[in-house]
């Protein structure tokens, strides 16, 4: 019987053991926060003046009763309390209510809309990912190099330019006068569907949020490079004769990259939560515009589904990266 | 914005590629002979709003409107002159056709229905549609109206042509009513139409059917194979696309990835006049920007019974008045694409042509605030007694051109020596409800500028809007919208009278005198009339704006496009 294996083992099933206990004491501890978060969100939009009914009010054809009518409908006329342990009690059990706008239901509204933001978000995550990763080891490799100032400078640039006029300026520049790429929406309407179109139709929106989000992501990635470049381990794998490609890219870029995982992991949620200001210039129909047509017409029963579902996404996001931390970087223990 | 739809003959004036059309003209975009008029294709619209519901019963913006119109149709529906004519009525019921019977204090309607009309999937229209049409709307909470329909007592169907519906008091503006008939076959069986499909692809008789709805991206139309009219339509398919903002239409309609757009700002206009392929559509429309005064002292909410303290004294309105340039604001900030204002009711057959409002001439309004007793201070201020001529204009926060007419207005007024200072609100809070506070609602205001659409029916504008009993209190718990908090006894009179009366001379003569009564208190300031301006590629023809529908799309079986 081979003792050291088995110490080995026993060990391994005892950090297991911790790391469930630990992933459930944080789940246990999500609950009230959640809760919490609920009813900031409800008194928040509650808070807001005007209301579902507002629109109505200019029309000579809709009467008062009318409006009372319709408030009651919408069980608006019941105290705040009481309105929001309804919503509760119904959206823990699935049934997330009904637009008060469309009537359509909420879990409806935001399946159609999701596939869309994936899409998009999808294709900015792996932009991100990808070019973050190559161009945040070349700047730290060839630290002050002519390369690495423009990087860094353009990474400052982007980081401080509005989605909104970033977005506005590659449509102008690349839509109207280039007539490179298509100026919003998912596909040319009316032509057959082809895989080409609907990628001319992603570069632009992706591009927009991708340029943005590349600014702190390459920062990030650059930092973490330079403290693993000059730790002892790295003249160690230089010392055994291993070539400088694997040296970077083996010991270094996968130790630099594990306080990177954790930004990663934190940008997850924003594949459901979608891109507010990017998708409203772009005409793309994902949850950002969902979140912001329903804002504008005080729609409450899609915005609570939408904010109750980012946050608890928001929470679990930030649980994976603790998680995924103490995987990568064993000198991290869960207790 | 809502839907106007409704009654007889108005001013319509198009300006169609520049051409300034009157009146009686059908106006008409380049309408080129029937024989040139290329069939089949289909036509990209931009719409820059998400229609929220196509059940016209759900429906509140005039976008959803836009878009249902072309597949649902009414019984009767409106010309660009405010004339009714009949859609799936054969004519229209009067008093003088016997389709309109008066029986003690109730009426009866009679409707003959045009025959051999299909729903889009096949299925006879009859008089039982008309009657479920009723029922729907009685039976379903979620229904944004039930104006008239709740006065009605019962819909007789003596065979499939023949509906008559019985309204158990004078209801003079039922011509306006059964703007939308849905099928009873498809409906019938469904608990809640909000839960349904038919919110989405509705089932009407119109020249177009509704196949596909993908929610903020697009909305696609095809011919409608059962539609009645040979030959009609003339397009395969209408896409409506979604669009992020009226920028982004523009910015497609010149790139020519969209065909056509929907309500345009007057000031994009001058840019794409330049463009010759581009071509403009502009219909006189019954909005109506208005200076709200509030007669009563502000408070929350306001006693009607005690005059405003400034406002209250029909001299100072009077003088506002005569220094406000409506011209100037129509000139420079809508670039000439609107009218002054001059009556409650600006467009229609219920549009006094001789009841006007006096014109900018501010040396008179000088002379009428010295005779009245308002005698300037050190700083040029007014003010007469301890009461100082200091108000405070409210509008929406965020409308440009509203910001600018309040700048023009300080200006102007404090030169007859009248201080305004500015308290701007979010829509939603200055137009809001009663039980919402909204300071318009509860009086506490001193002017509010905003923009109202009477329907080609004046009834419910001019009774909500000013009579006694319609302003807003806590007696009446908030109802109303005489937010002005004006009251007079003849008015009330008139109005009353012109609504007990389905004979539209009378109507008429009855409505001129009430908004002669509301311009001799100088109750609101008319500052101007806009107009709905849509744009198309040159390519497109066939479109015919309308007032009094929800859009251009009224016209859409006519509409081509030359490839």
């Amino acid at each position: 019987m081979d003792l050291r294996g088995h110490l080995e083992c026993g060990g391994l099933v005892r950090a297991q053991v911790a790391l469930g206990r630990y992933v459930l004491r944080r789940l246990i501890q999500a609950v009230p926060l959640l809760l919490g978060i609920s009813i900031a969100s409800f008194a928040i939009l509650r808070a807001v003046p005007g209301g579902p009914t507002s629109v109505y009010e200019s029309n000579p054809n809709i009467t008062d009763e009318d409006i009372k009518r319709l408030e009651h409908a919408f069980g608006l006329d019941q105290p705040l309390p009481l309105q929001y342990l309804n919503w509760l009690g119904q959206f823990v059990t699935g049934d997330w209510g009904y637009s008060y706008i469309s009537h359509r239901p909420v879990l409806a509204l935001i399946g159609e809309r999701l596939p869309n933001t994936i899409t998009l978000m999808g294709s900015v995550f792996l932009t991100v990912l990808v070019l973050s990763l190559i161009i945040g080891t070349l700047t730290a490799v060839k630290q002050y190099s002519l390369f690495d100032h423009v990087v860094t400078g353009a990474t400052f640039a982007f980081l401080s330019t509005p989605t909104f006029w970033l977005g506005l300026l590659l449509i102008i520049v690349f839509g109207l006068q280039l007539r490179l790429f298509p100026l919003g929406g998912m596909a040319t309407l009316g032509a057959p569907s082809d895989i080409g179109d609907r990628l001319r139709h992603l570069v632009l929106p992706v591009a927009t949020i991708a340029l943005v989000q590349l600014g702190s992501h390459v920062r990030y990635l650059r930092a973490s490079m330079l403290e693993t470049i000059n730790q002892d381990y790295m003249r160690t794998a230089r010392a055994k004769g291993l070539g400088e490609h694997i040296v970077i890219a083996r010991h270094a870029l996968k130790n630099a990259a594990i306080p990177y995982v954790t930004v990663i992991a934190l940008d997850l949620p924003e594949l459901f939560v979608g891109a507010l200001v990017t998708e409203q210039i772009f005409g793309w129909p994902g949850m950002g515009r969902l979140f912001w047509d329903s804002a504008t017409r005080s729609d409450y029963p899609i915005l609570m589904g939408i904010l109750a579902v980012s946050s608890t996404l928001i929470v679990l996001a930030n649980l994976l990266a603790d998680v995924v931390y103490g995987y990568l970087d064993p000198r991290i223990r869960f207790g | 914005m809502r839907r106007t739809r409704p009654l007889a003959r108005a001013i319509a004036l198009v300006v169609g590629v520049g051409l300034l059309v009157g009146a009686c003209a059908a106006p008409a975009a380049p309408a080129p002979s029937a024989s040139e008029q290329p069939r089949g294709g289909a036509l990209v619209f931009a719409l820059w709003q998400e229609p929220e519901s196509l059940y016209p019963f759900y429906a509140t913006q005039t976008v959803s409107g836009l878009v249902s119109d072309v597949a649902v149709e009414a019984l009767i529906r409106v010309d660009p002159d405010g004339n009714y004519l009949p859609q799936l009525a054969r004519e229209v019921p009067t008093l003088q056709n016997g389709g309109v019977k008066l029986e003690g204090g109730r009426m009866l309607v009679t409707y003959r229905l045009t025959p051999d009309v299909r729903w889009s999937d096949g299925t006879p229209f009859t008089s039982a549609d008309v009657k479920f049409t009723w029922q729907a709307i009685m039976r379903d909470p979620k229904v944004v109206s039930r104006e008239g329909y709740d006065k009605i007592d019962e819909i007789e169907t003596p065979d499939p042509v023949t509906a008559v519906v019985r309204y158990r008091e004078v209801y003079a503006p039922y011509a306006t009513r059964f703007d939308a008939i849905v099928p009873k076959h498809i409906l019938e069986n469904v608990a809640d139409v909000g839960k349904s499909d038919f919110v989405r692809l509705p089932i009407g008789t119109g020249p177009f059917k509704i196949t596909e709805f993908v929610a903020a991206d697009h909305i696609t139309a095809e011919r409608n194979p059962n539609y009645r009219i040979k030959d009609r339509p003339l397009l395969d398919k209408i896409i409506f696309k979604s669009v992020p903002s009226r920028e982004v239409a523009v910015a497609q309609l010149k790139a020519g990835e969209v065909d056509g757009m929907w309500l345009l700002l007057e000031a994009q206009v001058p840019e794409l006049e330049k463009l010759p392929e581009i071509k403009i559509l502009s219909v006189l429309a019954a909005r109506l920007e208005r200076l709200e005064f509030n007669l009563a002292k502000p408070g929350n909410p306001a006693d009607p019974s005690v005059p405003h303290p400034v406002l209250g004294d029909l001299a100072m309105r009077r003088a506002l008045l005569l220094a406000t340039p409506k011209q100037q604001v129509i000139d420079k900030l809508l670039f000439g694409k609107a009218k002054p204002g001059n009556s409650v009711i600006a467009l229609g057959w219920a549009a006094p042509k001789d009841v006007v409002q006096e014109s900018y001439d501010p040396q008179k309004a000088r002379q009428v605030l010295d005779a009245a007793g308002w005698t300037p201070g050190a700083d040029g201020i007014r003010s007469k007694g301890a009461v100082r001529a200091s108000l405070r204009i409210s509008t929406t926060t965020g409308d440009r051109i509203r910001e600018q007419v309040e700048q023009i207005l300080i200006d102007e007024w404090r030169q007859i020596g009248v201080e305004l200072t500015i308290r701007n609100l979010p829509s939603s809070v200055l137009l809001g409800t009663w039980s919402g506070g909204s300071p318009k609602a509860r009086g506490d205001f001193d002017i509010a500028m905003f923009a109202s659409t009477p329907g080609l029916d004046p009834h419910a504008h001019l009774s909500l809007g000013y009579q006694c009993r319609n302003i807003p209190q806590e007696s009446n718990r908030g109802a109303g919208s005489n937010h002005s908090r004006f009251c007079d006894p003849q008015f009330d009179r008139l109005v009353d009278e012109a609504g007990a009366s389905v004979d539209q001379e009378t109507r008429k003569q009855l409505y001129a005198r009430a908004q002669r009564i509301v311009n001799e208190n100088v109750v609101k300031i008319w500052v101007y009339n806009n107009s709905r301006i849509d744009a198309f590629r040159a390519n497109v023809g066939g479109y015919r704006g309308n007032p009094w529908t929800s859009a251009v799309t009224w016209s859409a079986e006519d509409w081509f496009v030359r490839r």
